[in-house]
C-alpha cells in the first residue's frame, strides 16, 4: 500500500473516532429532546460537570482527598458520580422543569442556557478551572496489531467506539421496547394524553435527565481521558448541534451516524481542503455541512417526519 | 331523580362541583352519579361544561368546590396519572394520540398502569421485564382483534384517517382495563358507518367487559339509543337527569336545545 493510501485511511479512522466523541455528546441531546422536546444547551456542561465530579472523587488532587485524606477507587467514583448526576436531574426537575410545564420550546431552550451558565459557575467554584488529567485506567497509545500492519490507531479511541456502541444498543432497545421507553416517547408527543394513561410526567423527566446525565458522564470520561478535563469541554456541545441536524433530533442511531459523518467530513476537509482555503476549516465545516443538509432533509437522516393535518 | 334498578352500586359520584376559570363559571353546583355497569351520557349545548366535567373526573381540573367520590372514597386534588392508575381511562375530543408511534405502541402505552417492572430490569430488557412485555403484548393483541384494526397494527398513527385514529384512541383506553371509561365525543366528525361501528364497540365493551362508560355526545339518536341514563348540562348547571325518555320530554331540555332566552 502506498504511503498516501495509508495516510488516507488513518485520516478516516481518526475522523471516525472524533465522530464517536461528538456522537456521545449528541446522544444526551437526543434523549432529552425525545422526552421533552427541549434542546438542552447544557448537555456539554453536564459532561464537563460529571467529569469534574469524577476527578474529585478519584484523584489525589481532588477535594475528597483534601478533606478526608483518601480517594475512592475508580469504580466507586463512577457509581458516586452517577449518584451526583441523578441528584442533579432531580434538582433540575424540581427547580426548573416543574415551573415550565406547557411553556413554549424557546422558553425551555432559554432556561437550558441558563442552566449551562449555572452549572459552569458551580463547577468552577467547586472544582476550580485548571485543566485536570483524568486517568481511569483506559489503555492509551498505539494499538499494536494495527501498528504492526503499518497503521497508527489510538487505543483510547477504540475503547470510546466500543463504549458508544454498547450505549447506543442499550438505549435503542430501551426506547423501543420497554414501558419506560414508550412512556418517554409518549410524553414527547402529548403531555395530556400521557397523563391520561397514567404516566407521571415528573418521574419521567427525572429518569430521562438522569440517563442523559449518565451519558454525559461517559462523554466526559472519554473526552477527559483524551484531552484532560477542561472548561472548553462545554463547547463540544456546539459541535453536537450539526451532528443532530444530520442525524435527526429524535434518533439515537442517527446521533451516531451523524457524529461519524461530521467527524470524518471535518477531518478529511482539514487535511485535504484546508491547505487551499487557509486552514481552520474544521471549525466551520460541520456547520456548512449541516446547512447544506437542511435544504434537502430538514428532519435529518433518521428523524421522525412530522405530519400535520390541516 | 330516577333510580333505576338495572345497574349496580354507585361507582362515582360528583357532588356540588363548582369550577370557574377566572370570572367564567364552567360548572355551578353540579351533582350526579355514575353506577357500575351503566352507560351514562352527559349532554348539553356547546359550552355547557361537559368537557370540563370530564376533566374534573379525570383529574386534569381541580374544582374550587365540591367532592368527587370514587369507589366509595372521596378524592382530594388527585393528580391525573394517579386517577388513571385507580382505573379511569379516557379519550379526547380532539384526538390525543402519540402521533409518532405505531398503533401497537400507542395501545401498549395504555398498559402503563398495569406494568410494574423497575427501571433497571427494563434498561437491560431482560428477565422479568421481558416476560412482562410479552404478557401485556398478548392483551394488546386481543384489543386489536376486538376493535378490528389488525391491518393498521404497525402504521404510524399520524398517517391514519380520522375515524381510525378515534378507534386507536379507544383501544389505548381499553388496554388499561378501566373500571370507568370516559369518552369525549367518540363519534364527532364521523360518517354514518363509522358511527355505527363506534356504537357497536361501546355497547360491546359495556356488555363483554362490564365496563362502566360515561360519554359526551352530540348525536341525540346515538345518545338515546345506547345510554341507560342521561344528565343534561346547560351553562354549567345541571338541568335534567334521568332515563332517555324522561330527558327527552323535559321542558328545560327542549328549551336549552331550541334556545329560549336565559333570564
Amino acid at each position: 500500500m502506498s504511503i498516501e493510501t495509508i495516510f488516507f485511511f488513518e485520516t478516516v479512522v481518526s475522523g471516525l473516532m472524533t465522530g464517536v466523541m461528538y456522537a456521545l455528546v449528541a446522544l444526551g441531546f437526543v434523549l432529552i429532546f425525545k422526552a421533552s422536546g427541549l434542546v438542552n444547551f447544557a448537555q456539554g456542561v453536564m459532561a464537563l460537570f460529571a467529569a469534574l465530579a469524577l476527578y474529585d472523587f478519584i484523584s489525589p488532587d481532588g477535594w475528597v482527598y483534601a478533606l478526608f485524606g483518601f480517594t475512592f477507587p475508580v469504580w466507586a467514583g463512577i457509581i458516586l458520580t452517577i449518584g451526583v448526576m441523578i441528584i442533579l436531574a432531580w434538582l433540575i426537575e424540581r427547580l426548573m422543569l416543574q415551573h415550565l410545564v406547557k411553556q413554549e420550546p424557546i422558553i425551555l431552550f432559554m432556561a437550558s442556557i441558563g442552566l449551562a451558565f449555572v452549572l459552569e459557575g458551580v463547577g468552577d467554584i467547586l472544582f476550580g478551572s485548571d485543566v485536570k488529567p483524568l486517568d481511569i485506567g483506559i489503555p492509551q497509545g498505539a494499538w499494536d496489531w494495527a501498528f504492526d500492519h503499518g497503521f497508527y490507531v489510538e487505543k483510547l479511541d477504540l475503547y470510546a467506539a466500543a463504549v458508544a456502541a454498547v450505549l447506543v444498543t442499550v438505549l435503542a432497545v430501551f426506547f423501543h421496547s420497554t414501558r419506560i421507553g414508550r412512556a418517554l416517547r409518549a410524553v414527547a408527543d402529548d403531555h395530556q394524553a400521557a397523563l391520561s394513561v397514567g404516566i407521571n410526567l415528573r418521574t419521567i423527566w427525572v429518569i430521562v435527565w438522569s440517563v442523559a446525565g449518565v451519558v454525559a458522564l461517559v462523554a466526559g470520561i472519554m473526552w477527559g481521558s483524551k484531552s484532560g478535563v477542561q472548561f472548553s469541554l462545554s463547547l463540544i456541545a456546539l459541535k453536537a448541534l450539526p451532528v443532530l441536524i444530520l442525524g435527526g433530533f429524535t434518533s439515537v442511531p442517527g446521533a451516531i451516524i451523524g457524529g461519524l459523518i461530521i467527524g470524518v467530513g471535518e477531518t478529511l476537509a482539514a487535511v485535504y481542503v484546508g491547505p487551499y482555503v487557509g486552514g481552520a476549516i474544521e471549525n466551520w465545516f460541520a456547520y456548512m455541512l449541516a446547512l447544506v443538509f437542511l435544504f434537502f432533509r430538514p428532519q435529518g437522516l433518521f428523524g421522525e417526519r412530522i405530519i400535520e393535518r390541516v | 331523580m330516577s333510580a333505576q334498578n338495572n345497574c349496580g352500586d354507585v361507582l362515582l359520584a360528583v357532588d356540588n362541583i363548582n369550577m370557574a376559570f377566572g370570572g367564567v363559571k364552567a360548572l355551578e353546583g353540579v351533582s350526579f352519579d355514575i353506577r357500575e355497569g351503566e352507560i351514562r351520557a352527559i349532554i348539553g349545548p356547546n359550552g355547557a361544561g361537559k368537557s370540563s366535567m370530564l376533566n374534573v373526573i379525570n383529574g386534569f381540573y381541580h374544582p374550587q368546590e365540591g367532592t368527587i367520590t370514587y369507589k366509595g372514597e372521596t378524592r382530594h386534588r388527585m393528580k391525573p396519572h394517579l386517577v388513571a392508575a385507580s382505573g379511569v381511562a379516557r379519550t379526547f375530543q380532539n384526538i390525543a394520540l402519540f402521533k409518532g408511534m405505531s398503533t401497537l405502541d400507542n395501545i401498549m402505552t395504555g398498559r402503563n398502569t398495569k406494568m410494574g417492572c423497575n427501571v433497571l430490569w427494563q434498561a437491560l430488557h431482560f428477565g422479568p421485564a421481558r416476560n412482562e412485555e410479552i404478557r401485556h403484548r398478548e392483551y394488546v393483541e386481543y384489543i386489536i382483534d376486538f376493535l378490528e384494526i389488525q391491518s393498521i397494527r404497525n402504521t404510524q398513527v399520524g398517517r391514519l384517517p380520522y375515524g381510525m385514529q378515534k378507534r386507536v384512541e379507544l383501544g389505548r383506553a381499553l388496554a388499561a382495563e378501566p373500571d370507568l371509561l370516559l369518552l369525549d365525543e367518540p363519534m364527532a366528525g364521523m360518517n354514518v358507518e363509522e358511527k355505527e361501528d363506534m356504537c357497536r364497540f361501546a355497547l360491546d365493551v359495556n356488555e363483554e367487559f362490564g365496563t362502566t362508560i360515561a360519554l359526551i355526545e352530540h348525536d341525540m339518536g346515538v345518545v338515546m339509543d345506547i345510554s341507560n341514563r342521561v344528565v343534561v348540562l346547560d351553562y354549567g348547571k345541571k338541568i335534567a337527569d334521568g332515563t332517555p325518555d324522561e330527558v327527552r320530554s323535559n321542558q328545560d331540555v327542549i328549551d336549552a336545545y331550541l334556545g329560549v332566552s336565559h333570564d
